[in-house]
């Protein structure tokens, strides 16, 4: 136990001196901490309180990596500040993202939405995406406002990203926000937001809900104008409508 | 039990009328009906959304109620549509709409159309439509092709039966397709009929019974397949039943009874008979087989048969003995055939001996050769053994004037084989910029240009 906990100290020691290049097999020690700790609490917590030490000291790009990647394996809550300031920094932000996507706690829901507020427009866009694949319903509102400002504002990036996420959130406000959108100038935006509203209908066939995904579908078959009036879309549409009603028939 | 059902078809059709003559539009607020949605779909002018309804047809809205449906629609499509929906009724596999699709059959005026509700059958059916696609038989393609196809899938216990008479008592000119129907369907059951067809006038009945005996012959049949090759014409007939009587001694199953059985034949038939086997004995081959060829050589009377049966031996076990007979024959006929049997023999793929023993014995028959034509056969033959040794042994040949395009040709087609060529690749270099130099062939150096670059080459299709 002795020895393990030595060659631990070890690989911290190598961790704080890691960078691209540098023999990862000095930081296996962690690797097997990692796998070790699954069902041992105290274990897990005490490995999760190190690595989250490390990312405030002035470590490398590689180093911060690694420790997220860590991180989304044993993450808790208890990580979370530790993560939040990487949100804001550009060269960290995405691998912070990558281990609190995955950190099931609603803290990690909560950073990740306060950061949106608070981010630079351009790391906005990675935010909305970890939303997404959370599927966290809280930042519904927060995300159809900033499609709707953003489309305005003819952010089309950020635009279109906010209608993907609404698309893979899918819940009820969701769907209620995607169908109030107005139909938008850019084609980019227009289509994404037909996108999520075809994500929307599949995940609602999916959940065997066929009769609110048949509206949806319904919608953009008869839409008259608009680039919903594209074919690949009605043939999208009618494929959906034929789906649910048999989905609808047998139930 | 689909069978069963066929009788009510009028009646389900009626019904299934009536519910599309209703209309189920594909945006209806009622209660959604999958049929009609897809029906609906099958009937637009796009073939994108067609191809949704076809999807509908083929992959989903199971039952045999949505079959009927399906399939009363057959009769009210254009062509084109009709031979979609075809196609995806066949892909559905539901027998339910057979009946439908013998209307179209028989009704369509589209040879085309006729043609898919023929293969179309040839899923769904069952012994129903024997009689049908028996009869699109006699029609020309593609409806001829289609139902041959057909009948081959057709499913249904009665079916093998139907066709087996048909081989049997047929329409004379069809019997030889039946036989060849049965023989893709692998039915059996005919098999103990097929010896006789050997015998009968038509030409084309007894080829076909010959290679379906060649796929499925066994022990049993071998009597019958010997009577049937001493009847044969020499020629084109004989060598194919003689094939047959090989595969069925030597690899189908129960082969080595089957061997014993031809033997058994070979020494009680007469000997004008015995010369007409003799070919098919070698190549049988085997110790029994190879102890009966002895004998015949050491019989003057009858040693020219015996020589001819070892120059078609299949294996080089006879080796030996043609070099034997060549050192003390004096006969130019018979040093000629000798020569030319081990011409064959020496370098041919033999799991009995190595690629060294056959190198060895190229290079006696070699030896032994009298002009430049055997020479260059025999180097011809050589790149059947795939060693550097044997790619050494034609590269020696490159320089001589007579025999190097055939030396050329083996040190090209050896080159071919990569691994072997990779394995020695400065060995090869040097030798395909020697056949650059030397052949007239501009295929070959075309092609030792490619393997010379790593590369490969495949032969041009005529």
């Amino acid at each position: 136990m002795a020895e393990q906990l030595s060659a631990l100290d070890t690989a911290f020691t190598a961790l704080a001196a890691f960078d691209w290049g540098s023999d990862a097999k000095a930081l296996q020690p962690i690797d097997e901490a990692v796998v070790a700790c699954h069902g041992d609490a105290k274990q897990r917590a005490d490995l999760e309180r190190r690595l989250s030490a490390m990312l405030s000291q002035p470590t490398s790009r590689a180093a911060k990596e690694y420790i997220c990647r860590k991180l989304c394996l044993i993450g808790t809550a208890a990580c979370v500040p530790a993560l939040v300031p990487l949100l804001g920094q550009a060269e960290h932000s995405h691998m912070a993202r990558y281990a609190l996507e995955r950190i099931v706690v609603p803290a990690a829901g909560d950073a990740l939405r306060t950061a949106l507020k608070t981010v630079p427009d351009p790391l906005k866009i990675g935010m909305i995406a970890s939303l997404a694949a959370r599927r966290d319903a809280q930042s519904v509102p927060v995300i159809a406002g900033i499609l709707a400002a953003a489309t305005q504002a003819g952010q089309i990036r950020l635009a279109v990203a906010a209608a993907d996420a609404l698309g893979q959130i899918q819940t009820a406000e969701a769907v209620t926000k995607l169908t109030a959108t107005a139909v938008a100038a850019d084609d980019a935006v227009a289509a994404a937001v037909i996108n999520a509203r075809l994500a929307v209908a599949e995940g609602l066939l999916a959940a065997n809900r066929p009769a609110q995904a048949r509206a949806i579908y319904q919608t953009l078959a008869t839409a008259a104008t608009g680039p919903t009036q594209a074919k690949s879309i009605k043939l999208a549409a009618t494929r959906g409508l034929l789906a649910c009603a048999e989905k609808q028939a047998v139930s | 039990m689909k069978m069963l059902f066929r009788p009510l078809l009028t009646v389900f059709l009626g019904l299934a009328l009536v519910a599309s003559s209703t209309g189920s539009g594909l945006l209806a607020a009622e209660a959604p009906d999958p049929v009609g949605l897809a029906i609906d779909l099958l009937r637009r002018d796009d073939a994108d959304f067609r191809r949704i309804g076809l999807d509908a047809v083929a992959h989903a809205t199971p039952g045999e109620a949505a079959t009927y449906r399906y399939a009363a629609l057959l009769a009210k499509l254009p062509p084109a549509n009709q031979r979609e929906l075809l196609a995806a009724l066949g892909d559905r596999g539901d027998g339910a709409a057979a009946a439908a699709v013998t209307a179209v059959l028989l009704a369509s005026e589209d040879v085309a159309v006729r043609a898919d509700a023929i293969r179309t059958l040839g899923v769904l059916g069952n012994d129903t439509e024997v009689e049908l696609l028996k009869a699109s038989l006699a029609k020309p393609d593609p409806e001829q092709a289609a139902a041959r196809r057909a009948l081959v899938t057709l499913q249904g216990r009665g079916v093998g039966k139907q066709l087996a008479d048909a081989a049997r008592y047929g329409e004379p000119g069809l019997r030889p397709t039946f036989i060849t129907i049965l023989a893709e369907r692998r039915e059996r059951s005919i098999l103990p009929d097929l010896p006789a067809f050997l015998s009968e006038d038509d030409a084309a009945v007894r080829l076909a019974a010959a290679r379906f005996l060649a796929t499925f012959g066994g022990p049993d049949q071998v009597d019958g397949m010997v009577a049937g090759l001493l009847k044969a014409p020499a020629g084109r007939e004989r060598d194919e039943l003689s094939r047959a009587v090989v595969v069925v001694c030597t690899t189908n199953d129960r082969h080595a009874e089957a061997a014993k059985q031809f033997l058994k034949q070979f020494k009680q038939a007469a000997a004008a008979d015995q010369e007409t086997l003799l070919p098919t004995l070698g190549r049988i081959g085997g110790p029994e087989a190879l102890a009966i060829v002895d004998g015949l050589v050491a019989d003057p009377a009858r040693r020219a048969f015996g020589i001819k049966a070892l120059t078609v031996w299949p294996t080089a076990e006879v080796s030996d003995r043609l070099f034997k007979l060549l050192g003390a024959t004096t006969d130019a006929t018979e040093r000629r055939q000798l020569l030319d049997g081990l011409i064959r023999i020496a370098p041919r793929p033999d799991s009995t001996i190595n690629d060294a023993k056959r190198l060895e014995l190229v290079k006696q028959t070699m030896a032994l050769c009298e002009t430049d034509d055997d020479r260059r056969r025999l180097l011809d033959r050589a790149d059947a053994i795939r060693t550097v040794a044997a790619f050494r042994y034609v590269v020696g040949y490159l320089d001589e004037p007579t025999l190097r395009e055939a030396a050329c040709q083996s040190v090209v087609d050896l080159a071919h084989h990569r691994s072997l060529r990779d394995a020695h690749k400065d060995e090869f270099a040097k030798a395909l910029d020697r056949v650059i130099a030397v052949t007239k062939n501009q295929e070959l150096i075309e092609r030792a240009n490619r393997y010379k670059e790593g590369k490969t080459w495949e032969r041009k299709k005529a």
